[in-house]
């Protein structure tokens, strides 16, 4: 029996480019059974991608997909859902593309709260161009570009998007793929920016250059290091270095979305009436 | 300044036209073609046109968003136009730069989308408040690869409203980005201006029907994925080189073939995209060249030419790209020298230089300085021109 997410995958498409052990499809599988869960319409489901492993996501889903340049897909993002506010529209990317080229983007995305649900997939490495460092990367990390250890201290992103004004901040594991969902559901529920972290296995780039290339070890052990929000607290700070915290992480229903924002001055301002907004008139 | 709305601007002009800034007037062009979205970042000096955006579009239903740079501003034009929303950004040199990598995509995926550049003098921040034509091979080559280009230049403030008319005609029928050449001069200077220009506008390349129309993509010319985002389809769009279906190949012959046919679709139109105005047509021994600020210069020299009995004509290039090819070549056979003045060290006329010298001494006259030629500049520059053709 064919699985119900099949609906939603370009099955001619596959198999897909990723490694074995890559984290990147089974968070794009619990994507697409919320897809499924939620009953999402085809023709008003808008997924943008930027450029890297987890961005080629989009090649493999039968939704509109829009698969951009480095760095940008929350921007192009932005340009859809302000164009069709009734677009259902996620942005699949990765800690290169969303945290490094595309930081500013993302940060703003945040501030504005935009109706969006930005998945960011972290694995801590750019997998695609051969494994050079990533803005995630723990301190002491190999990488190409890192051959001595990595020096700079790593971003939380989830801290990050928090900070800058996201109104929904969740973070899950591949290792827990069932809370990933429920993460991801809540997420897209969410109106307003829905920022989640999904920390993904990289054993081809990461893994081989940092201890082990055994995914079911690299599992294992993400499995390990994940504690709740609510264990969390109670840890002391040097306790919770290595550790990452999971679940939803803030969530603040009642901050102001951009697009109802706009919708609500615009109509204050209309001058001639009879005149349909944007809103409206979709 | 002059507190300006479109539909005040319409009752007013049916009495008698008024003066208007060049970025205002762009962007009631930009109006009244229909373009319903705009991201932005403020730069000077184009400014004004985003300014009058944000007046505008809000209360008329539309789209206004100042976005964090220019990367985002054209992005998001990218993902409105994708949705099939006629999508507009406005910047100046150091934001065309930072816009270049997303301009290719944009051609990539066939995204009709209007771009200006009111130009200032640079490279780097330059002079932010001085006018220029330096970025005319930005214009062209900008973006990496081989690519079409669609590229204008307003010589004026009708202009400003005419060819931004144009320039959204001519992104939707092919299906890429247009670019607006302007300079500081011509964006922010006010003149006299009656939108009743747009209509059917006389010039020597045809009559041109700048009148808006809406133009469905599959009537577009030529193009391979015509899909928009939610009408009943659901495409995959990548910047990719890409077949038919718009999914990725990396077959060699599929790649040639569609690299060709992206560039072919504005080259095979090079007639209907190239408008161009002759003045003086067949009686010059010397053709100055110009567009933009420049092609003013031009026009007021061909009238102390005419009144001090020197053979001038000239040739005002409102496209600049697709090359003009046939009226350049034309021309050059025709006179004895090709005078082109720019704001610039020649950029156009190198390009010039290349369709015509075998017919004809092409010469460049530069100026880098933020500041205009005179009329008197050009003409004894052709004086002397022909003085030295006489004495050999």
């Amino acid at each position: 029996m064919p699985l119900e997410i099949e609906q939603f995958l370009h099955t001619e498409r596959l198999p897909h480019i990723w490694c074995p052990g890559c984290g990147v499809g089974s968070v794009t599988g619990a994507f697409l059974r919320v897809v499924v869960d939620l009953g999402l319409e085809r023709e008003k489901t808008v997924v943008v991608s930027g450029i890297g492993c987890s961005s080629r996501a989009a090649n493999y889903i039968d939704l509109g997909t829009v698969h951009s340049i480095h760095g940008r897909a929350i921007a192009v993002a932005t340009g859809i859902k302000m164009a069709k506010p009734r677009f259902t529209v996620v942005v699949l990317t990765g800690d290169g593309d969303c945290a490094a080229i595309g930081g500013n983007h993302l940060i703003h995305a945040c501030r504005r709260n935009i109706d969006l649900t930005c998945i960011c997939f972290n694995n801590q490495i750019y997998g695609m161009t051969g494994g050079q460092l990533s803005p995630t990367m723990n301190v002491g990390d190999k990488a190409t570009t890192a051959p001595y250890g990595q020096v700079e201290r790593p971003f939380d992103l989830c801290r990050l998007a928090e900070a800058a004004g996201s109104s929904f901040v969740a973070r899950g594991t591949a290792g827990h793929i069932r809370q990933m969902e429920t993460l991801i559901r809540k997420g897209m529920e969410h109106r307003g920016f829905s920022f989640i972290e999904a920390v993904v296995p990289c054993p081809t780039e990461y893994g081989r250059r940092n201890g082990t290339s055994n995914v079911v070890k690299m599992l294992e052990d993400e499995r390990a290091r994940s504690v709740s929000r609510t264990a969390a607290a109670k840890l002391a700070p040097e306790d919770l270095a290595c550790k990452i915290v999971t679940g939803v992480l803030f969530e603040d229903k009642a901050a102001p979305e951009f697009q109802a924002a706009y919708a609500a001055s615009a109509r204050a301002q209309t001058k001639a009436p009879g005149k349909p907004s944007l809103e409206e008139e979709k | 300044m002059e507190q300006w709305h479109s539909h005040l601007l319409r009752e007013r002009v049916d009495q008698s036209s008024l003066v208007i800034q060049g970025n205002r007037a762009c962007a009631l062009g930009a109006l009244d073609a229909g373009v319903r979205f705009f991201a932005g970042y403020p730069i000077s000096p184009s400014s004004e046109i985003m300014e009058a955006m944000a007046d505008e579009l809000p209360q008329s239903g539309g789209v206004f968003i100042q976005m964090e740079d220019e990367i985002g501003s054209i992005c998001a034009c990218i993902g409105a136009a994708l949705t099939g929303e006629l999508a507009m950004t406005a910047t100046s040199g150091p934001g065309f730069s930072l816009m270049q990598e997303a301009l290719g995509y944009a051609i990539m995926v066939e995204a009709p989308l209007v771009v200006v550049n009111v130009m200032r003098v640079g490279p780097s921040t330059g002079r932010p408040t001085a006018p220029s034509q330096g970025d005319v091979m930005q214009a062209r080559w900008g973006t990496h690869g081989d690519h079409p280009a669609i590229v204008l230049a307003a010589s004026n403030v009708a202009d400003m409203y005419r060819l931004t008319m144009a320039a959204v005609r001519f992104a939707q029928r092919f299906r890429t980005p247009v670019i607006l050449l302007a300079d500081q001069l011509v964006g922010q200077m006010r003149e006299s201006f009656s939108p009743e220009l747009v209509g059917r506008y006389r010039l020597t390349s045809g009559d041109f029907d700048f009148t808006p129309t809406y133009i469905h993509p599959d009537l577009a010319t030529e193009v391979h994925n015509p899909h928009v985002l939610g009408s009943g389809s659901h495409p995959h769009v990548t910047g990719l080189f890409h077949d038919e279906t718009g999914f990725p190949s990396n077959d060699p012959e599929k790649s040639d073939e569609f690299l060709r046919e992206l560039y072919n679709k504005v080259a095979h139109h090079r007639n209907e995209l190239c408008l161009y105005d002759v003045k003086n047509e067949g009686k010059g021994r010397v053709c100055i060249v110009a567009y933009g600020s420049c092609a003013r210069t031009a026009r007021a020299a061909y009238k102390l030419a005419e009144h001090e009995g020197l053979p001038v004509e000239v040739l005002h290039l409102y496209t600049l790209f697709p090359l003009p090819v046939e009226i350049i070549q034309q021309v050059a056979r025709r006179v004895e020298f090709m005078l082109i003045p720019e704001l610039n060290l020649g950029q156009y006329a190198h390009e010039i230089r290349k369709m015509a010298d075998q017919w004809t001494t092409v010469i460049g006259m530069g100026k880098i300085d933020g500041t205009l030629f005179t009329p008197r500049e050009l003409l004894d520059r052709i004086a002397e021109l022909i003085g030295k053709y006489e004495s050999v």
